[in-house]
């Protein structure tokens, strides 16, 4: 029997890191990467059209940002997990996070798998 | 003639005293003149031999009654005056003209002089004969004095006014009028005395200040509050500019009349140059310090935003390939991630010390306080920060101070090995004092020795100079390091 894939919504608006991610996330057999944004706007409006398991949000983007993009995520598809990523630890720009209800936070650099298993901690509650 | 009632009750009121009024005995007035110390009253006979004498006589003179009746009254002359006859010459006027009165030297039985004030009065018999003169001297030595005493101080005073060369005083009269003229304002303002007497101050006033009529104004103003002073433009003789400090005093008569005015004019040309060349040194500094900053943006943002994501995608599909490959290539390529992830671990420290401090939304202390709180976390050190500020510095020397602090947590970091730091600001003469001590192996050690000639040494020592301040580096009182520096906070607060 076999599980769905989880589907998972990249936004990140460097190119670079945006494919690599994508390939990282598609590498995964219970994973399928359905839509890459490249700003905040289409994050949200991808994320409303694929209500997906999970949305990958660079948290600094142009367009408002990581903290406009989670809250807009949030409203117009409440079942969506979400998973900030920054590039380094910067403390007003996590507190903007937080505060729009994001509790997953990885900082880039950190290892593929460190990133597999949050996405699949999101997508797939309470199954590790 | 017609009086009215009222008028003649007046009348008879006033002159009621008259017919109550009963005469003193002949001798009361021997007894007056007698009871008189203050003058000296007595009387000479026709040829201007003493024949009375009273205690006022004695007192001013020192002759007693027995010494001088008898005596010709020339005694009481100087030699030079005896030359010229002066005595007899007194005598003759008074004779001719009923009184004479003069001030002049008189000697005293002791050969000491007084200064006199003498009136003589001609006595005549009905008959019209000549019958001896009234003399009445008064010892008017201290009042002389005193007048004489006012009068050099006066002089002094003028000499002294006159020869002021630093500032120009003068006075006008209340028209605006120079009526007096001193070295200064000829050295100032470039007019001789003969130039400027009796003409208008205005001429010192450029055109655009007599369009607005500003002399008059300032008149005006000193007429209505005692005072007024300003600082502008003035006018030399050759039409050349000076910066002037003016006082201008309005000088009022005990009935409150205006008698004029003293205007004192200094020449601040020098020092408003210096102070603009000052500020001006200022307003570059800031400059400076904002391009600086713009400049550490730039870098910092092109960093962050392509070198590090570059790597981490890198890293990224270094991890992926090494999943698929051999396990002896595996290896080498998961090097290669490790050595990608360390240099972006190094670009990361690099981006968080170029990032603009928190100053835009925090107070100097709060962003130092976060600051510290994120490079002490990870190295285990702990911190205590604290201040006495009495108000927040200026962006411009909060950027400053914050920029030293940061590289001298750079190098406590780097080198101090230390487990405890210490951050104390405090407002001291005009600026800010700031105190950085950690109990690290302190600049004594080989390593700490070569941190001195470090770049970031110079840097910090230069920060601080460039905005007016210091700097030193010696070994804290615990064996570590201790920082301090000033950076006095431009305009005010000092000064």
């Amino acid at each position: 029997m076999t599980t769905p894939k989880l589907s998972v919504v990249i936004s990140d608006d460097d190119p670079m890191v945006r494919d690599a991610l994508r390939d990282v996330l598609d590498a995964e057999p219970d994973l399928e990467v359905v839509a890459v944004a490249r700003d905040a706007d289409e994050a949200i409006e991808l994320a409303e059209r694929h209500a997906p398991a999970v949305v990958v949000l660079d948290i600094r983007m142009p367009g408002g940002g990581g903290g406009r993009a989670a809250r807009e995520i949030r409203l117009r598809s409440p079942n969506t997990g979400i998973l900030a990523l920054s590039a380094f630890s910067d403390r007003e720009a996590f507190g903007e996070i937080q505060a729009a209800g994001v509790t997953e936070h990885i900082v880039k650099g950190a290892s593929n798998s460190d990133i597999i298993a949050a996405v699949r901690r999101l997508g797939r509650p309470g199954s590790g | 003639m017609v009086h009215s009632d009222a008028m003649a009750a007046d009348q008879s009121a006033d002159q009621s005293v008259d017919t109550d009024f009963e005469r003193p005995p002949e001798d009361s007035y021997r007894l007056l003149v007698d009871s008189v110390v203050d003058y000296a009253i007595f009387m000479l006979d026709a040829t201007g031999r003493v024949v009375s004498w009273n205690p006022g006589a004695e007192r001013i003179k020192g002759y007693s009654a027995e010494e001088v009746l008898g005596r010709h009254f020339s005694v009481f002359y100087p030699a030079d005056d005896l030359a010229a006859r002066k005595p007899w010459h007194e005598l003759e006027v008074a004779a001719e003209v009923g009184r004479f009165e003069d001030e002049g030297w008189r000697l005293r039985k002791d050969g000491t002089r007084f200064w006199a004030n003498v009136i003589i009065t001609a006595l005549f018999e009905k008959s019209g004969s000549l019958r001896g003169f009234a003399k009445v001297t008064r010892d008017m030595t201290e009042r002389r004095r005193a007048e004489e005493a006012l009068k050099s101080s006066e002089e002094r005073f003028r000499l002294l006014v006159q020869g002021v060369l630093d500032y120009a005083i003068f006075m006008l009269d209340p028209a605006g009028r120079v009526v007096s003229w001193n070295a200064g304002a000829e050295r100032i303002k470039g007019y001789s005395a003969e130039d400027m007497l009796g003409e208008h101050f205005s001429v010192f006033y450029p055109p655009e200040d007599l369009v607005a009529r500003k002399p008059w104004r300032e008149l005006e103003v000193a007429v209505d509050v005692g005072r007024f002073e300003d600082e502008g433009w003035r006018l030399r003789k050759d039409g050349s500019r000076f910066w002037a400090n003016v006082v201008i005093t309005a000088l009022f008569d005990e009935s409150g009349r205006l008698r004029g005015f003293a205007k004192v004019t200094r020449d601040m040309t020098d020092r408003r140059r210096v102070e603009l060349t000052l500020s001006e040194q200022r307003r570059l500094v800031g400059h400076l310090v904002e391009a600086q900053e713009l400049e550490r943006r730039r870098i910092a943002w092109d960093v962050h935003d392509d070198s590090i994501q570059s790597m981490v995608a890198v890293g990224m599909r270094l991890q992926l390939l090494a999943n698929r490959l051999p396990d002896e290539d595996a290896a080498t390529v998961r090097r290669l991630d490790e050595a990608v992830r360390a240099s972006i671990g190094r670009l990361r420290n690099l981006v968080f010390r170029l990032r603009p401090p928190e100053l835009d939304r925090h107070s100097l202390v709060q962003a130092l306080d976060h600051y510290l709180t994120d490079v002490t976390g990870p190295l285990g050190i702990t911190y205590r920060l604290r201040h006495s500020l009495d108000h927040e510095p200026p962006v411009e020397s909060a950027i400053t101070i914050f920029r030293i602090c940061q590289e001298a947590l750079t190098n406590v970091r780097k080198h101090a090995q230390a487990s405890e730091l210490e951050v104390s600001l405090s407002s001291v003469d005009g600026g800010t004092l700031v105190e950085i001590t950690d109990d690290g192996v302190g600049v004594g050690t080989p390593s700490g020795g070569r941190a001195f000639e470090h770049f970031g040494m110079i840097e910090m020592r230069e920060r601080a100079e460039t905005a007016g301040g210091w700097w030193s580096l010696e070994g804290g009182a615990r064996g570590g390091t201790a920082v301090r520096f000033w950076v006095p906070t431009p305009n005010g607060g000092g000064p």
